[in-house]
Formats: structure tokens, sequence, C-alpha cells
């Protein structure tokens, strides 16, 4: 009786009925836009609607001869670095502070992630004010300590623009990996650490050998979401520096998106965006066998 | 020794709640200064409390009217996502049918793409449909965002309800159809209220596709018309804070109640459960 209920929960058509409208859904927004992406990399499309042209490889070859898309891949990669070192740690610094007893921690466990679900607007807004040279508090404090004698330009200066909008990228981010960094310590067995201390292990041994192992796989995922999410970023960027000044926050979706909205070469946009596809692809790979491996379905 | 530790203890979590809480909190502090303060030495404390900026951006911009336009996009695309993300995980995890396993690797994987791959397509498809440059076009677009993420978060609230419940439903005499949304999804719903918050939160805080998608004013939401005014040469300083302190507020008011569900979600995900 009981096994009869059990099939008839998993009754397949019943399953594929429901999963139909998410079906459909990304079918037409997500899995034919991609294959279309590919399309138009071989096309020159001058106007929208024109039927594009087949132009072979000649978007690609385009692509790779400019050298603002090679500055763009440096950009990404130290973009995305160091992004990922700097969430990665102050994630596990900062689960590490919270994870301590302290009056109002569980207020405070919560609304640090406040942060990441401010939008990315009020982001530009918060930190372009407190940034800016002549009335922002940051370089008042900078100047009435005698640390600088003229306003350090943070965003409008191509020495600096790249770092600030990094720090500004991992003030965001990071507490988004502390939550989740803090949920799996807690989940570690106080029982190991009384053990291993009795066994006369430091506070750092403690955390090396009972904290780092009993997490790492939340560790590896946290690793390459930072890394592959970083890499993605489009927003911040653009609104704090709009790629600039002198395109040195340009990153690799900051020139897909000017090849196609302000030149409109859709079709070296197209190319530009499947080459960073397949750069990331590799990426993705490791993680869907990485992360994949240890979530089959039951 | 232990009082110098717990001393340290608090200036830590002091510092970490100030540099990731305190610079929202001068924005929303300054928004009340007067322009002449605004702009002259900083103040802790506004030494005259205006809301002239918040009468200006309401009068001068179309802020109201953005904002009508996010609220309508993401309470949209919230609800869609809550409805067929809900249902796409049940299939996923409670059924079973050949593909299953394909499908729900596919749907993890989506969200390691670089989105902005789909951008060009996405531009000319939706202008071909005369769909661009609306506010369906934008829900069309935020939905497929978000949707593989909530299907991942679902997960682990979904393995929380005991297939027993469901059976039993059965065996009293309740019809497939009933035992999901009448057994099923009330005790799933925390899990559905977290990936409601999290796509409209998404949604709200969008700019790339919205940016790109949107030409007409009168369809602009928050980020797309505010951005706008931060591109300008002289900002108005009173003008933005204050924006930015109403963009903050559906934010932060939705994680107040929501919150801790978000955060089971989130955390859900990450750590095996």
């Amino acid at each position: 009786m009981r096994r009869t209920y059990s099939n008839l929960l998993r009754d397949p058509i019943f399953g594929l009925l429901l999963v139909t409208p998410m079906l459909l859904w990304l079918t037409f927004t997500l899995m034919i836009p991609m294959i279309d992406a590919f399309r138009i990399s071989f096309t020159s499309v001058r106007y929208l609607g024109a039927p594009g042209v087949f132009v072979g490889l000649s978007n690609f070859k385009r692509v790779l001869a400019d050298p603002e898309f090679w500055q763009s891949v440096v950009h990404t990669l130290s973009w995305t670095v160091v992004n990922t070192a700097i969430q990665f740690l102050g994630s596990i610094g900062v689960a590490i502070v919270l994870n301590q007893e302290f009056w109002g921690k569980n207020i405070v466990r919560n609304w640090i992630i406040l942060p990441w679900v401010l939008p990315t607007i009020v982001l530009a807004i918060v930190w372009k004010w407190i940034l800016d040279p002549s009335h922002g508090i940051v370089n008042h404090i900078l100047f009435s300590f005698g640390l600088v004698d003229k306003p350090v330009e943070f965003l409008s200066s191509p020495r600096y623009a790249l770092l600030t909008a990094v720090l500004i990228n991992c003030w965001r981010w990071t507490p988004y990996f502390a939550v989740i960094v803090l949920a799996a310590l807690q989940t570690v067995p106080r029982e190991l650490y009384e053990a291993a201390t009795i066994d006369g292990a430091s506070r750092l041994k403690n955390f090396m050998h009972v904290t780092v192992p009993s997490i790492s796989s939340v560790l590896k995922v946290v690793l390459l979401n930072s890394f592959l999410w970083s890499a993605n970023i489009f927003d911040t960027i653009w609104l704090l520096t709009r790629g600039g000044p002198l395109s040195s926050t340009t990153t690799m979706p900051i020139y897909i998106y000017s090849k196609a909205f302000r030149n409109f070469r859709f079709g070296e946009a197209a190319a530009a965006s499947v080459l960073m596809f397949l750069f990331l692809g590799v990426l993705a790979v490791l993680y869907l066998t990485k992360v994949l491996r240890e979530e089959e379905l039951k | 020794m232990r009082v110098l530790r717990s001393v340290l203890k608090y200036i830590l979590a002091i510092s970490v709640l100030s540099i990731f809480m305190g610079p929202m909190l001068w924005v929303a502090v300054n928004s009340f200064k007067t322009v002449s303060e605004l702009l002259s030495k900083p103040t802790l404390v506004p030494r005259t409390f205006t809301f002239e900026h918040y009468q200006q951006l309401l009068k001068r911009t179309s802020f109201l009217r953005y904002f009508a336009n996010s609220v309508i996009v993401a309470v949209a695309t919230a609800t869609i996502t809550a409805v067929i993300g809900a249902l796409g995980a049940y299939s996923v995890f409670r059924c079973r049918y050949p593909g299953r396993n394909l499908l729900f690797k596919m749907l993890i994987s989506s969200y390691a793409l670089p989105k902005v791959l789909v951008l060009v397509p996405l531009y000319v498809a939706l202008a071909k449909l005369n769909i661009i440059d609306s506010r369906t076009g934008i829900v069309l677009v935020h939905v497929m965002l978000v949707v593989p993420f909530s299907v991942w978060t679902l997960r682990s609230f979904f393995q929380n309800v005991p297939v027993e419940i469901e059976e039993a439903a059965l065996i009293d005499g309740c019809n497939r159809l009933q035992t999901v949304f009448k057994v099923f999804v009330p005790l799933a719903a925390p899990g559905i209220a977290a990936i409601w918050l999290n796509a409209f939160l998404m949604s709200w805080s969008e700019y790339l596709f919205a940016s790109t998608l949107i030409i007409t004013d009168s369809v602009k939401t928050l980020p797309v018309g505010l951005a706008y005014f931060l591109q300008e040469y002289s900002i108005e300083w009173g003008i933005m804070l204050a924006a930015s302190v109403l963009v903050a507020v559906p934010a932060v008011v939705g994680f107040a109640f929501a919150g801790k569900y978000f955060i089971q979600g989130l955390t859900a995900g990450g750590v095996k459960g």
C-alpha cells in the first residue's frame, strides 16, 4: 500500500507538467539567446532589425586584434583575483568575529548582510558621496590628519579607480559570504575543539586542523562562487566609473556592453562575450565537477 | 586576561559592524542636512534637520514614477519566480522522470554563466517581438536571471517536508494537485518566502538588462532612472542622498520581515543540509 502512494507521488507525467512553465521560460529567455549569441558572433549586424550578414571569423579576429580587449582581459583577471582573495579571507575573518558570543550577536549576524541587500545604485551613491574629492568624509579625514596635501581622486584617477572599485565590491560581497561561512562554522561540533584542546592544540592549530577541514566543502563553494560572480560583475563598476577613467576599470563585461551599446557593433560584442564564455567555461566545468559530485540528487 | 579577551571581542564586533553598516547610516544622516551644511565641513549630527531634499526629489524628478515601475517589475518578477520556481523545484526534488538529474545540473550551472552573453541576443529578440522598452520585457529577463538560484535555494526547505505527510493526504482522498497546494506549499512556505524576497531584491537592484532594454523615461526602473543623475557633472548631492535612502527602504523593510528565511535559504545552499 505504502509503495503505491510513494510511486503515485513520483508520477513522471505530473513531475514533467510541473516543471514545464520554468522549462519553457528558461528555453526562450536563456537557452535560445545563448545559442543565438554564437550565431550573432559570426555575423555583422550594423543596425538592429537588419538581418545579419555571415562574416565568418572576422568579428573574432577584430576583437582579438583590439588592444582594448586584451586590456579588459587583464583588468578582469586582476579584478577577479583580488576580489576573490579579499572576499574569501575577509569572509572567514568576519565569520570568526561574528561566531563569538557577544551581546546583540543575533541582530548583528542577520544585519551584517545589509551591503549585499542594498541595490547597486544605492551602493554607488553611498560610495561616490563618501569618496567625493571635495565633499567626501574620507578625504576630509585624510586631509585633517595631514596624510594628503590634495584630495585623493579615488574614483576619477586611473591610478586608484580599479582598486577603489575592487574594495567597494568586496565591501558588498564579504558579508554575503561571511554569513555562509558563519553558518558552516556553527555546524562544527564543539567536542572536536575540546578534544583537540585537551590534546594540547593551540588556537591556531585548532583552526587549521579542526575548523578548516570541517568546513572545507563550504569554503570551496565560497571560493568558486566568489570567483565566478566577481568575473561577471557589471553594474557595480559601471555605476561607479563607467569603465573609466581612460578605460582603467574596463573589465570584459564593460567592454562587451560598450561595444554593443556605445559603438553598436553587435557582432563584435557577441564575439567578445563568446570568448568570455569560453574563458569562464573552463572554470564553470571545474565548478560543476567539484560541486556536483557532492550534490547528486537522491 | 579574560576581560581583555572580552573587550577585544567587542572592539572587533563593533569594527565589523561599523565597516559594513556605517556608510549607509552616514548617508542617511546626511540626507537630512541642508545644502550648505552638506557641502561644508562634515558634521556628525545635522545642525538643522530638513526634508528639503526629499521634497525636491519628489517635486523635480520622476522619482515616484520610477519607484512605481520598480515596484511593479519587482513584485511581478518575485511572484512569477515564486510560482514557477516552486513548481519546478517540487518537480526536480520530489518527482521521478528521465532527464531530471541533467535538468538539475543545468540549472545549477546556469548561474555560473556570464549573463552578458545573452545581453545582445535578448535585446535583438525583444526588439523583434516589440516588447523592448516595456516593463513586460524586463520581468521576462529578471525571472530568467533569478529562477535557477531559487530552485537551488528551495532544495533544503523542500527536503525538510516529509514525504509521509503528502502520502497521508493522498490516502485521505486529496488528488495530486491538492496535495501540492494544500499540504506541501503551506509547509514549505518559509522557503517560498525566501525566494520571493530574493527575487524581489534582485529585480529591485538589477541594472544591466534594465538599462539596455529600457529607453523611454516613463517605464524606467529606479536604478536606470537614478543612474542618469549620477552621471551628471555636478551631482546634486542632497537629492541623490535622499533618493538612495528611499531606494534602500523597501529592501530594508523586506529584509526586516523575511530576513530570517532569506538567510536560512542562503546558507542552506552553501552548507550541505
